[in-house]
């Protein structure tokens, strides 16, 4: 049988009314389209309806929008019923690419947080560096102009021995190095200071790194552009690079398990962030003017993703015409052209009126732009190449796509494993846990981010005594001309999350909620990057939803809204999945920033108090990880303690001088205190076994001046402080041991860098 | 008077926004200026510019074309094809021209910068490099600067402290001068008072990496042409101008008194 028949020069038509099962797995197979039987059945019907053959484009289109990457089909259901539909009053919007949320009474700021995981894993120093642009337009597409990037980053062990490495699987150190220099050359050319982020290590990410990219801008409010077309008759213009065969499949390559990382280079773009930086500065002039109705980045599936969903979202349909695009290799065949994923492009409508001032101001900043279409009425998209039309079909079969309810079960360990016991050597175990590299100073990174570009960064990733710094708790940046700023936390623990996604997750939503507290700021919303293995396996798919249960819960009963997301799923080889990851993006408010609150001790002799309660919650903690010692009890925590806890806190810091804050994460109160000691200030405090390594959530340490009042404060709330000592001195005395500051440093300072080159 | 400065821009600059409001907050007249709007004959009657309608011209921060040649060369080689008499000239009246950062690279692949010339304030071919940082990476830092010029150059004048703090942020920026004819190009400057910034470490003293962050010949952070009104530094005034961008209470610092030290110098002379 003769299934594919060439109609027009370069354009094909598939026989798939005449194709069984087997044929119909065939197709989707040699075309790349990554669908299953039953949704190819689906398409069969549809055209079977429609009386005729689909064309190559048509499916390829199909591919793109029903891959799990655009459609969320195995999600969706999760999302909805947990997640999603909690707002509060200062939510704008949630709808589209990135949230938008309001920030004073004339301006909105902007959340968008995503993957680019495989990519990433395949080409480090690319896919890293187009997840930077992704991120950026998908800001910019909502009138938005980037203020601060952010970068959560999980890795195999760098000490994995390179004849432990699968074939065909990076070394961790190189893919650390390539995704850092990704980010930094593209991050620091556009000129977006990068001032958030981790670094993280675990051994389920030796076959699958995981690259997150987050990022917020700031618009007026009344300038926010919806992603959708504005009306009837309206141009679609496209602007920036040309468009070529790089990038194709890119999201039915991100649906699917990473089999091979050297084979599947061609689904990864190439980044130019020079073509980019003037693309942000015409989009914002052109949103400036006035002179768009809507506006969407091509990401996933390019322009047959971008087209579909701006008709779509307004109710309308559209024509392209293929021809017309910009290209950067002349014999593309027109599916090509649709589905490529080339980045630094963005797809606008304008209304015809307006065509000529926006064509001259791309031009003005030397970004090639088109004219490529027009919206219509009648809700179909056609797209003609030349004086043939190849493509019809209705939007919203297309843009809809499949959604599961995929069967789960369960993993969670039903015994309580508790193994822990106090060291033998407590200094020797401190300086191991101070020393590992998810804990350890990560400047090396840092320092090659340019994070003070536009010189708003009020609180740096690095604070405390020039030269000496150590790591804060959030990033705060001032994005207007008020004392108004936001604070920005990236926060996920797979240890905890490996163990039990449910508390494990619970327990991260707690950590970013002190995070933004610590530095003197009103927990605002929260963004997503959801990373998990395959869905088609239940135990995963278990994950996720233990997961998603938890951050509906944490979200709704703190009151704190999600407001943008994204789904990772199939980061999975034959390996192995990945620790569920479910990176969370904070942002907190900011009254006025010059009462931002760092983390480095300040004075000697100052009260140092714990405030919240500890118990003995071992599980996934670095002192069970260091000692080898079991624990599956993962910290537990309560929403609306936390609420207590952070009102009462932020209460505090307007009533009482807080010299520092910071709040224990990995490696508990001990190691939370050694990174405020560092900057060159020790301490004397007296803790027992559980205080100094547990993990527990709801907790942070303060420096104080009024010691007594700032504990009876929150005593009288019924809430738990206490003075645990005092600053001073040059040695870290816990009481139960003392190390020197001096070797402290120096342990913490290398732990991580001596890795690197 | 109203002093009208502008803020040179093409794709890649990055720093303009921050660098046109140092100069608004101290009351000049700022803008970012496209090099096209002085030259391009697509653009609008209303946006093109010419650079006698400012009396000062600054070379911003960021990655000018995307810095994949030598850091600054391809903004230097437009400005050569499209402004070389003109800028000669404006260097020549003696208006300040200021390079930042990348502003720096671009000036000194230019031969604006040494600069020992004042007949002739751009040279032929470039005189001296900013080579790529010892530690062979990008570097975003605080660094402290020791303030050593006498009173030469324009931008400095009100500068009253001997040590301040401006952030670096770049992975060009070691200060090289051609092989063997160090000390003579050191003495030359020297002599002429150009040295203006020199790198130290928290107590003043001349130090190596990380307080010399680049591992700059003679610790050198920012120098002027001989004239005095040609200033290059790689760290960031803009970024230290307001006490909130380096956690300080004041409510301006250090990066202050090169903006306010030009605007100073003009008001007083035009």
């Amino acid at each position: 049988m003769i299934m594919y028949r060439e109609i027009y020069p370069g354009v094909y038509e598939i026989d798939i009314l005449n194709a069984g099962d087997e044929e119909l797995v065939k197709i989707s197979e040699e075309m790349g389209l990554n669908l299953s039987l039953d949704e190819m059945k689906v398409i069969k019907e549809y055209f079977k309806n429609k009386g005729r053959n689909p064309r190559d484009i048509e499916l390829q289109a199909l591919g793109q929008a029903w891959s799990e990457h655009c459609c969320y089909k195995s999600s969706k259901y999760w999302l909805k019923k947990f997640l999603l539909g909690f707002k509060t009053d200062y939510v704008i919007s949630t709808e589209y690419d990135a949230g938008v949320v309001e920030f004073d009474e004339e301006h909105a700021y902007v959340v968008a947080l995503e993957s680019h995981n495989h990519p990433s894993a395949v080409e480090p120093y690319g896919g890293a560096a187009t997840g930077i642009g992704g991120i950026l337009r998908d800001v910019l597409c909502m009138g938005a102009q980037p203020v601060a990037l952010v970068d959560p980053l999980f890795f195999g062990d760098l000490s994995t021995p390179y004849e432990k490495l699968p074939p065909g699987i990076k070394h961790p150190v190189y893919l650390l190095e390539g995704v850092v220099a990704g980010i930094r050359d593209y991050g620091n050319r556009v000129g977006i200071p990068t001032v958030a982020g981790m670094v993280f290590f675990d051994e389920s990410y030796l076959t699958n790194c995981l690259v997150n990219v987050g990022c917020v801008g700031v618009a007026k409010k009344d300038r926010i552009i919806p992603s959708k077309a504005g009306g009837e008759g309206d141009i679609f213009i496209l602007a920036g690079g040309a468009t070529g065969r790089d990038g194709i499949h890119g999201v039915t390559f991100a649906s699917a398990e990473l089999t091979d990382t050297e084979s599947t280079r061609s689904a990864v773009q190439l980044g130019n962030p020079i073509m980019k930086e003037p693309l942000i500065h015409a989009c914002l002039e052109i949103v400036e003017k006035g002179l768009l109705t809507g506006m969407k980045d091509l990401g996933g599936g390019g322009l047959s993703c971008a087209v579909g969903e701006m008709a779509l979202a307004a109710g309308y349909g559209a024509e392209v015409w293929l021809d017309k695009v910009h290209l950067k290799e002349k014999d593309m065949k027109p599916w090509e052209i649709w589905i490529s994923e080339s980045q630094e492009r963005m797809l606008l409508t304008v209304k015809p009126k307006h065509v000529d001032e926006v064509l001259y101001i791309f031009r003005k900043w030397d970004v090639p732009a088109s004219v490529i279409g027009v919206v219509k009425g009648e809700k179909v998209l056609r797209v003609y190449y030349k004086d043939w039309l190849i493509y019809e079909m209705e939007i919203e079969f297309v843009t809809k796509g499949p959604e599961y309810c995929r069967a789960t079960a369960e993993r969670r360990e039903k015994v309580e494993v508790d193994e822990v016991k106090e060291p033998e050597d407590y200094a020797k175990v401190f300086l191991k846990m101070i020393s590992h590299p998810n804990v350890a100073s990560k400047e090396w990174v840092i320092r090659q981010y340019d994070h003070e570009v536009r010189g708003n960064t009020v609180l740096k990733p690095l604070q405390g005594r020039i030269g000496f710094e150590t790591h804060g708790d959030a990033a705060v940046v001032k994005p207007t001309d008020s004392w108004k700023g936001l604070a920005i936390t990236a926060d996920v623990n797979p240890w905890m999350t490996k163990i039990d996604p449910f508390w494990g997750t619970a327990s991260s939503f707690d950590e970013m909620v002190r995070n933004l507290v610590a530095v003197n700021s009103e927990p605002h919303s929260f963004a997503d990057c959801l990373n998990f293995g395959n869905p088609e396996k239940p135990e995963r798919i278990w994950e996720f939803v233990e997961s998603v249960k938890a951050l509906g819960w944490m979200s709704k009963e703190f009151g704190l809204p999600c407001v943008s997301g994204n789904v990772s799923f199939y980061n999975e080889t034959p390996y192995g999945g990945v620790a569920p990851t479910p990176t969370l993006m904070g942002i907190g408010i900011v009254e006025d920033v010059r009462r931002a609150v760092t983390s480095n001790f300040k004075r000697e002799g100052s009260a140092i108090v714990l405030v919240g309660e500890t118990k003995r919650e071992f599980g996934g903690s670095l002192y069970s990880k260091v000692t080898g010692m079991k624990c599956n009890v993962v910290p537990k925590t309560d929403p609306k303690l936390l609420k207590r806890y952070s009102e009462a806190m932020l209460e505090a810091f307007r009533k009482f001088k807080v010299l520092s804050c910071h709040d224990p994460v990995e490696g508990g109160v001990a190691v939370a205190l050694a990174e405020m000691a560092i900057c060159g200030m020790g301490f004397e405090v007296s803790l027992d076994f559980i205080d100094l390594f547990s993990e527990s959530n709801t907790r942070w340490i303060v420096e104080v001046k009024e010691a007594e009042k700032f504990v009876n404060f929150f005593k009288e709330r019924g809430l738990k402080a206490k003075v645990i000592g005092y600053t001073g001195g040059d040695k870290l005395n816990y009481g139960k041991f003392s190390v020197e500051l001096e070797e402290v440093e120096k342990a913490w300072r290398s732990g991580f860098s001596k890795f690197l080159r | 008077m109203d002093i009208r400065v502008a803020v040179l821009r093409i794709e890649g600059t990055n720093c303009e926004d921050e660098t046109v409001r140092a100069f608004r907050a101290l009351g000049a007249y700022a803008e970012a200026v496209h090099l096209k709007q002085f030259y391009s004959d697509m653009i609008r009657d209303d946006e093109v510019r010419s650079i006698w309608d400012y009396h000062c011209l600054v070379f911003p921060g960021g990655f000018s074309a995307g810095d994949y040649v030598r850091a600054g060369a391809i903004f230097s080689a437009r400005v050569k094809s499209v402004l070389r008499r003109d800028l000669e000239e404006f260097i020549k009246e003696g208006y300040p021209v200021l390079g930042i950062c990348n502003g720096f690279q671009i000036l000194v692949e230019l031969g604006a910068l040494p600069g020992f010339d004042e007949d002739k304030p751009i040279a032929d071919e470039p005189q001296m490099a900013l080579a790529i940082n010892d530690s062979n990476r990008f570097e975003c830092r605080p660094t402290f600067l020791k303030h050593e010029n006498r009173g030469k150059c324009v931008f400095t004048r009100k500068l009253k402290k001997e040590i301040v703090m401006y952030p670096v942020a770049h992975a060009e920026g070691k200060v090289v001068f051609p092989r063997g004819r160090e000390e003579e190009y050191l003495e030359r400057l020297i002599e002429n008072d150009q040295i203006v910034f020199r790198y130290v470490d928290p107590e003043g003293n001349y130090s190596s990496y990380p307080w010399n962050p680049n591992g700059s010949f003679y610790n050198i952070a920012g120098i002027c042409n001989v004239k005095g009104n040609v200033f290059g530094l790689m760290p960031h005034p803009e970024r230290a101008f307001f006490g909130w961008q380096v956690g300080r209470e004041e409510e301006v610092f250090d990066g202050k008194y090169v903006f306010e030290s030009v605007i100073d110098y003009l008001r007083k002379f035009y």
